[in-house]
Protein backbone atom coordinates (compact mmCIF):
# COMPACT_ATOMS: atom_id res chain seq x y z
CA UNK A 1 0.00 0.00 0.00
CA UNK A 2 0.85 3.69 -0.69
CA UNK A 3 0.12 6.37 1.31
CA UNK A 4 0.20 10.05 0.71
CA UNK A 5 1.03 12.01 3.86
CA UNK A 6 -1.19 15.05 4.94
CA UNK A 7 0.54 15.46 8.09
CA UNK A 8 4.18 14.98 9.66
CA UNK A 9 5.66 15.88 12.72
CA UNK A 10 8.98 15.30 14.48
CA UNK A 11 8.64 12.33 17.43
CA UNK A 12 10.11 14.51 20.36
CA UNK A 13 11.13 11.36 22.34
CA UNK A 14 10.15 8.05 21.35
CA UNK A 15 8.11 5.56 23.27
CA UNK A 16 8.08 8.70 25.52
CA UNK A 17 6.50 8.52 29.42
CA UNK A 18 3.12 10.19 29.24
CA UNK A 19 3.00 13.89 30.66
CA UNK A 20 4.01 14.54 34.40
CA UNK A 21 1.34 15.09 36.88
CA UNK A 22 -0.59 18.13 36.55
CA UNK A 23 0.28 18.53 32.67
CA UNK A 24 -1.89 18.50 29.84
CA UNK A 25 -1.08 16.09 27.29
CA UNK A 26 -2.05 16.28 23.84
CA UNK A 27 -4.18 13.30 22.41
CA UNK A 28 -4.83 12.69 19.09
CA UNK A 29 -8.79 11.62 18.34
CA UNK A 30 -9.88 9.36 15.64
CA UNK A 31 -12.79 6.58 14.92
CA UNK A 32 -13.24 3.27 14.54
CA UNK A 33 -16.94 2.11 14.06
CA UNK A 34 -18.83 3.76 16.15
CA UNK A 35 -16.77 4.66 19.13
CA UNK A 36 -14.00 7.47 19.96
CA UNK A 37 -10.68 6.69 20.60
CA UNK A 38 -7.58 8.28 21.17
CA UNK A 39 -3.46 7.78 21.43
CA UNK A 40 -1.27 10.40 22.82
CA UNK A 41 0.26 12.46 20.03
CA UNK A 42 4.22 11.73 21.70
CA UNK A 43 3.94 8.47 19.84
CA UNK A 44 2.81 9.56 16.82
CA UNK A 45 4.95 10.67 13.18
CA UNK A 46 2.57 11.02 10.80
CA UNK A 47 -0.86 10.84 9.45
CA UNK A 48 -1.24 9.65 6.19
CA UNK A 49 -4.14 10.03 3.80
CA UNK A 50 -6.38 6.92 2.31
CA UNK A 51 -5.12 6.90 -1.12
CA UNK A 52 -4.33 3.98 -2.85
CA UNK A 53 -5.75 2.22 0.59
CA UNK A 54 -8.93 0.78 -1.68
CA UNK A 55 -6.53 -0.78 -4.27
CA UNK A 56 -5.10 -3.30 -1.02
CA UNK A 57 -5.00 -6.63 -1.80
CA UNK A 58 -5.80 -6.81 1.89
CA UNK A 59 -7.54 -10.22 2.96
CA UNK A 60 -10.55 -9.04 5.15
CA UNK A 61 -10.06 -10.88 8.83
CA UNK A 62 -6.26 -10.06 9.04
CA UNK A 63 -5.70 -8.01 11.89
CA UNK A 64 -2.12 -7.08 10.48
CA UNK A 65 -1.18 -6.12 6.46
CA UNK A 66 1.84 -4.45 5.36
CA UNK A 67 2.34 -0.80 4.41
CA UNK A 68 4.43 0.76 2.08
CA UNK A 69 6.25 3.72 3.40
CA UNK A 70 8.94 5.25 2.21
CA UNK A 71 10.78 2.28 0.25
CA UNK A 72 9.87 0.31 3.54
CA UNK A 73 7.57 -1.82 4.22
CA UNK A 74 5.82 -1.35 8.21
CA UNK A 75 3.21 -3.76 9.90
CA UNK A 76 -0.40 -1.85 9.64
CA UNK A 77 -2.81 -2.95 11.75
CA UNK A 78 -6.39 -2.36 10.84
CA UNK A 79 -7.70 -1.36 13.97
CA UNK A 80 -11.53 -2.11 12.80
CA UNK A 81 -10.79 -5.94 12.39
CA UNK A 82 -8.91 -5.59 15.73
CA UNK A 83 -12.02 -4.23 17.49
CA UNK A 84 -14.72 -6.33 15.55
CA UNK A 85 -16.09 -3.64 13.89
CA UNK A 86 -14.66 -4.09 10.67
CA UNK A 87 -16.78 -2.34 7.47
CA UNK A 88 -16.79 -4.07 3.97
CA UNK A 89 -15.31 -1.03 2.31
CA UNK A 90 -12.69 1.18 3.73
CA UNK A 91 -14.81 4.96 3.70
CA UNK A 92 -12.88 8.25 1.89
CA UNK A 93 -12.05 9.54 5.55
CA UNK A 94 -9.73 6.41 6.40
CA UNK A 95 -6.59 7.51 7.53
CA UNK A 96 -3.09 5.39 8.70
CA UNK A 97 -1.70 6.99 11.91
CA UNK A 98 2.24 6.01 11.37
CA UNK A 99 3.50 6.03 15.56
CA UNK A 100 6.02 4.19 17.04
CA UNK A 101 5.28 1.45 19.39
CA UNK A 102 7.86 -1.00 21.67
CA UNK A 103 10.63 0.84 19.57
CA UNK A 104 9.25 -0.13 16.09
CA UNK A 105 6.89 2.41 13.72
CA UNK A 106 3.72 0.53 12.40
CA UNK A 107 0.51 2.11 11.21
CA UNK A 108 -2.60 2.15 12.24
CA UNK A 109 -5.76 2.26 10.33
CA UNK A 110 -8.50 4.43 11.13
CA UNK A 111 -11.98 5.03 9.97
CA UNK A 112 -11.28 8.92 10.34
CA UNK A 113 -9.22 11.56 12.48
CA UNK A 114 -11.31 14.02 14.24
CA UNK A 115 -8.65 16.30 15.95
CA UNK A 116 -6.08 17.18 18.91
CA UNK A 117 -8.08 17.81 22.53
CA UNK A 118 -6.08 18.29 25.96
CA UNK A 119 -6.76 15.50 28.70
CA UNK A 120 -5.40 15.35 32.35
CA UNK A 121 -3.43 12.18 32.17
CA UNK A 122 -4.15 12.28 36.13
CA UNK A 123 -7.96 11.63 35.01
CA UNK A 124 -7.46 8.36 32.91
CA UNK A 125 -9.25 5.65 34.26
CA UNK A 126 -8.25 1.63 33.99
CA UNK A 127 -10.56 0.11 31.23
CA UNK A 128 -12.96 -2.39 33.45
CA UNK A 129 -11.74 -5.60 32.48
CA UNK A 130 -15.38 -7.04 32.01
CA UNK A 131 -15.87 -3.98 28.82
CA UNK A 132 -13.40 -6.13 26.59
CA UNK A 133 -11.72 -9.06 25.59
CA UNK A 134 -9.15 -7.92 24.27
CA UNK A 135 -5.97 -7.62 26.46
CA UNK A 136 -6.22 -4.90 28.64
CA UNK A 137 -2.27 -3.89 27.58
CA UNK A 138 -3.91 -2.75 24.12
CA UNK A 139 -5.29 0.25 26.53
CA UNK A 140 -4.21 3.02 28.19
CA UNK A 141 -7.44 3.16 29.99
CA UNK A 142 -10.89 5.78 29.32
CA UNK A 143 -10.81 9.84 29.79
CA UNK A 144 -14.17 11.79 29.72
CA UNK A 145 -14.34 14.95 27.71
CA UNK A 146 -17.65 16.69 27.14
CA UNK A 147 -19.99 14.35 27.71
CA UNK A 148 -18.03 11.70 25.77
CA UNK A 149 -15.98 9.02 26.84
CA UNK A 150 -12.19 8.42 24.73
CA UNK A 151 -10.87 4.89 24.95
CA UNK A 152 -6.85 5.44 24.80
CA UNK A 153 -5.25 2.80 22.98
CA UNK A 154 -1.39 2.24 24.22
CA UNK A 155 0.93 2.26 21.65
CA UNK A 156 3.61 0.36 23.37
CA UNK A 157 0.79 -2.57 23.60
CA UNK A 158 -0.01 -2.39 20.43
CA UNK A 159 3.72 -2.31 19.08
CA UNK A 160 3.87 -5.62 21.32
CA UNK A 161 1.09 -7.53 20.07
CA UNK A 162 2.45 -10.95 17.86
CA UNK A 163 1.33 -10.05 14.67
CA UNK A 164 3.04 -7.05 14.83
CA UNK A 165 5.95 -8.33 16.75
CA UNK A 166 6.12 -11.58 13.67
CA UNK A 167 5.36 -9.01 10.81
CA UNK A 168 8.88 -9.58 8.67
CA UNK A 169 9.56 -6.34 6.85
CA UNK A 170 11.40 -8.84 3.62
CA UNK B 1 -41.65 -32.52 52.47
CA UNK B 2 -42.66 -29.07 52.84
CA UNK B 3 -40.45 -27.53 50.66
CA UNK B 4 -36.91 -26.61 52.22
CA UNK B 5 -36.22 -22.75 53.06
CA UNK B 6 -33.26 -20.56 53.30
CA UNK B 7 -34.46 -20.15 56.81
CA UNK B 8 -34.29 -23.95 57.08
CA UNK B 9 -30.61 -24.27 55.79
CA UNK B 10 -29.38 -20.91 57.43
CA UNK B 11 -28.39 -20.73 53.34
CA UNK B 12 -29.67 -16.93 53.42
CA UNK B 13 -27.47 -15.18 56.24
CA UNK B 14 -28.30 -14.55 59.59
CA UNK B 15 -31.61 -15.61 59.17
CA UNK B 16 -33.50 -12.12 59.11
CA UNK B 17 -35.27 -10.76 56.69
CA UNK B 18 -33.75 -10.30 53.60
CA UNK B 19 -33.40 -6.87 51.60
CA UNK B 20 -33.77 -7.31 47.83
CA UNK B 21 -34.49 -4.93 45.02
CA UNK B 22 -37.40 -6.07 42.92
CA UNK B 23 -37.24 -5.74 38.93
CA UNK B 24 -38.69 -6.95 35.79
CA UNK B 25 -37.13 -8.68 33.17
CA UNK B 26 -38.50 -10.24 29.73
CA UNK B 27 -42.19 -10.39 32.14
CA UNK B 28 -40.64 -12.34 35.12
CA UNK B 29 -39.89 -11.05 38.42
CA UNK B 30 -36.24 -11.29 39.60
CA UNK B 31 -34.36 -9.77 42.47
CA UNK B 32 -30.67 -8.70 43.84
CA UNK B 33 -29.53 -8.37 47.42
CA UNK B 34 -30.32 -4.65 47.92
CA UNK B 35 -26.36 -4.44 49.69
CA UNK B 36 -24.85 -4.79 46.37
CA UNK B 37 -26.95 -2.42 44.73
CA UNK B 38 -25.05 1.23 44.72
CA UNK B 39 -27.56 3.00 42.94
CA UNK B 40 -30.24 3.05 40.25
CA UNK B 41 -29.81 5.27 37.31
CA UNK B 42 -32.12 5.87 33.96
CA UNK B 43 -29.93 3.92 31.07
CA UNK B 44 -28.34 5.55 28.47
CA UNK B 45 -26.11 4.88 25.57
CA UNK B 46 -23.11 3.03 26.36
CA UNK B 47 -20.14 3.99 24.40
CA UNK B 48 -19.29 0.86 22.38
CA UNK B 49 -15.99 -1.30 23.71
CA UNK B 50 -13.84 -3.14 21.29
CA UNK B 51 -14.73 -6.96 21.68
CA UNK B 52 -16.69 -6.94 24.09
CA UNK B 53 -18.71 -9.83 24.79
CA UNK B 54 -22.31 -10.68 23.39
CA UNK B 55 -24.07 -9.33 27.08
CA UNK B 56 -22.36 -5.99 27.40
CA UNK B 57 -23.30 -3.20 25.81
CA UNK B 58 -19.91 -0.83 26.53
CA UNK B 59 -18.63 1.43 29.07
CA UNK B 60 -20.54 4.38 30.76
CA UNK B 61 -19.03 7.49 33.20
CA UNK B 62 -21.01 7.77 35.87
CA UNK B 63 -19.93 10.35 38.39
CA UNK B 64 -16.15 10.50 37.24
CA UNK B 65 -16.08 6.43 37.40
CA UNK B 66 -16.09 4.28 34.15
CA UNK B 67 -18.11 1.31 34.36
CA UNK B 68 -18.99 -1.76 31.85
CA UNK B 69 -22.78 -1.99 31.38
CA UNK B 70 -23.90 -5.46 31.16
CA UNK B 71 -27.65 -6.23 29.13
CA UNK B 72 -29.40 -8.82 31.27
CA UNK B 73 -31.51 -9.52 28.28
CA UNK B 74 -28.48 -10.49 26.11
CA UNK B 75 -27.00 -12.54 29.21
CA UNK B 76 -30.17 -14.55 29.41
CA UNK B 77 -30.08 -15.08 25.65
CA UNK B 78 -33.62 -12.79 25.13
CA UNK B 79 -33.60 -11.62 21.43
CA UNK B 80 -36.29 -9.12 21.54
CA UNK B 81 -35.27 -5.31 22.78
CA UNK B 82 -36.30 -4.43 26.42
CA UNK B 83 -38.72 -1.28 26.92
CA UNK B 84 -37.70 2.26 26.01
CA UNK B 85 -37.00 3.59 29.26
CA UNK B 86 -34.74 0.67 30.83
CA UNK B 87 -33.31 0.97 34.24
CA UNK B 88 -29.54 0.51 34.87
CA UNK B 89 -28.38 -0.99 38.95
CA UNK B 90 -25.10 -0.60 39.86
CA UNK B 91 -23.94 -3.15 41.21
CA UNK B 92 -21.20 -3.90 43.44
CA UNK B 93 -18.71 -7.30 43.85
CA UNK B 94 -20.08 -8.65 40.82
CA UNK B 95 -16.67 -9.83 39.04
CA UNK B 96 -13.50 -8.62 38.45
CA UNK B 97 -14.21 -4.81 38.83
CA UNK B 98 -15.55 -2.53 41.63
CA UNK B 99 -18.52 -2.03 40.13
CA UNK B 100 -20.99 -3.35 36.73
CA UNK B 101 -24.31 -1.33 35.45
CA UNK B 102 -26.86 -4.27 34.66
CA UNK B 103 -29.36 -3.06 32.60
CA UNK B 104 -33.24 -4.91 33.70
CA UNK B 105 -36.60 -3.66 31.80
CA UNK B 106 -37.71 -2.05 34.95
CA UNK B 107 -36.86 -1.57 38.75
CA UNK B 108 -40.13 -2.30 41.05
CA UNK B 109 -39.30 -1.70 44.31
CA UNK B 110 -37.26 -2.79 47.50
CA UNK B 111 -38.94 -5.80 49.16
CA UNK B 112 -38.05 -7.67 52.60
CA UNK B 113 -37.99 -11.44 51.76
CA UNK B 114 -38.75 -13.04 55.19
CA UNK B 115 -36.53 -16.27 55.73
CA UNK B 116 -39.19 -18.21 55.92
CA UNK B 117 -40.57 -17.45 52.43
CA UNK B 118 -37.12 -17.84 50.81
CA UNK B 119 -37.35 -21.32 48.95
CA UNK B 120 -34.09 -23.55 47.69
CA UNK B 121 -34.40 -23.39 44.12
CA UNK B 122 -35.14 -26.29 42.21
CA UNK B 123 -32.16 -27.60 39.55
CA UNK B 124 -33.52 -25.06 37.20
CA UNK B 125 -35.87 -21.85 37.35
CA UNK B 126 -36.74 -20.81 33.75
CA UNK B 127 -34.04 -22.10 32.11
CA UNK B 128 -31.43 -20.72 34.71
CA UNK B 129 -29.28 -23.18 37.01
CA UNK B 130 -29.71 -23.26 40.82
CA UNK B 131 -26.00 -22.30 40.77
CA UNK B 132 -27.01 -18.85 39.80
CA UNK B 133 -29.99 -18.30 42.28
CA UNK B 134 -30.10 -17.69 45.67
CA UNK B 135 -33.50 -18.28 46.45
CA UNK B 136 -36.88 -18.28 45.12
CA UNK B 137 -40.13 -16.59 46.28
CA UNK B 138 -43.71 -15.74 46.25
CA UNK B 139 -44.31 -12.09 44.96
CA UNK B 140 -47.87 -11.50 44.89
CA UNK B 141 -48.71 -14.80 43.32
CA UNK B 142 -45.85 -14.63 41.34
CA UNK B 143 -42.56 -16.42 41.24
CA UNK B 144 -39.70 -14.04 42.31
CA UNK B 145 -36.04 -15.24 41.42
CA UNK B 146 -33.53 -14.16 44.00
CA UNK B 147 -30.40 -13.65 41.96
CA UNK B 148 -26.41 -14.69 42.69
CA UNK B 149 -25.38 -11.86 40.21
CA UNK B 150 -21.74 -12.48 41.14
CA UNK B 151 -21.71 -16.19 40.02
CA UNK B 152 -24.05 -15.25 37.23
CA UNK B 153 -21.61 -12.85 35.87
CA UNK B 154 -18.58 -14.36 36.31
CA UNK B 155 -19.61 -17.49 34.68
CA UNK B 156 -19.05 -17.89 30.94
CA UNK B 157 -22.04 -20.58 30.54
CA UNK B 158 -24.91 -19.49 27.92
CA UNK B 159 -28.45 -19.52 30.14
CA UNK B 160 -31.63 -19.53 28.41
CA UNK B 161 -34.44 -18.07 29.70
CA UNK B 162 -37.25 -20.26 29.29
CA UNK B 163 -40.83 -19.30 29.26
Amino acid sequence: MEARTLVRRGVRSRGAAPAARGQVEQVLLFRVGESLYGIGIRGLWEVLSSEGITGLPTPRYQICTALAYRGRKLPLVRLGELFGVSADTLPPSTRVLLIQGRGRPLGLLVDAVLGVVDIDPQRIAPMPAMASMLSPSLFRGLIGKEGRVIILVSEDGLGGMAEVASFSEG
Amino acid sequence: MAPQTQGDRGAGGSGGPAQVVLFQLAGKSFAVELGQVEQIIDYREPTKTPRCPPHVEGVIEHRGRYLAVLNLRKRFGVAEPGPPHQAVLLVTAAGPDPRVGLVVDQVLRVLSLPSDGILTPPPRVFGIRAEYIRGVANAGGRPLVWLDVSKLLAAGEAITLLA
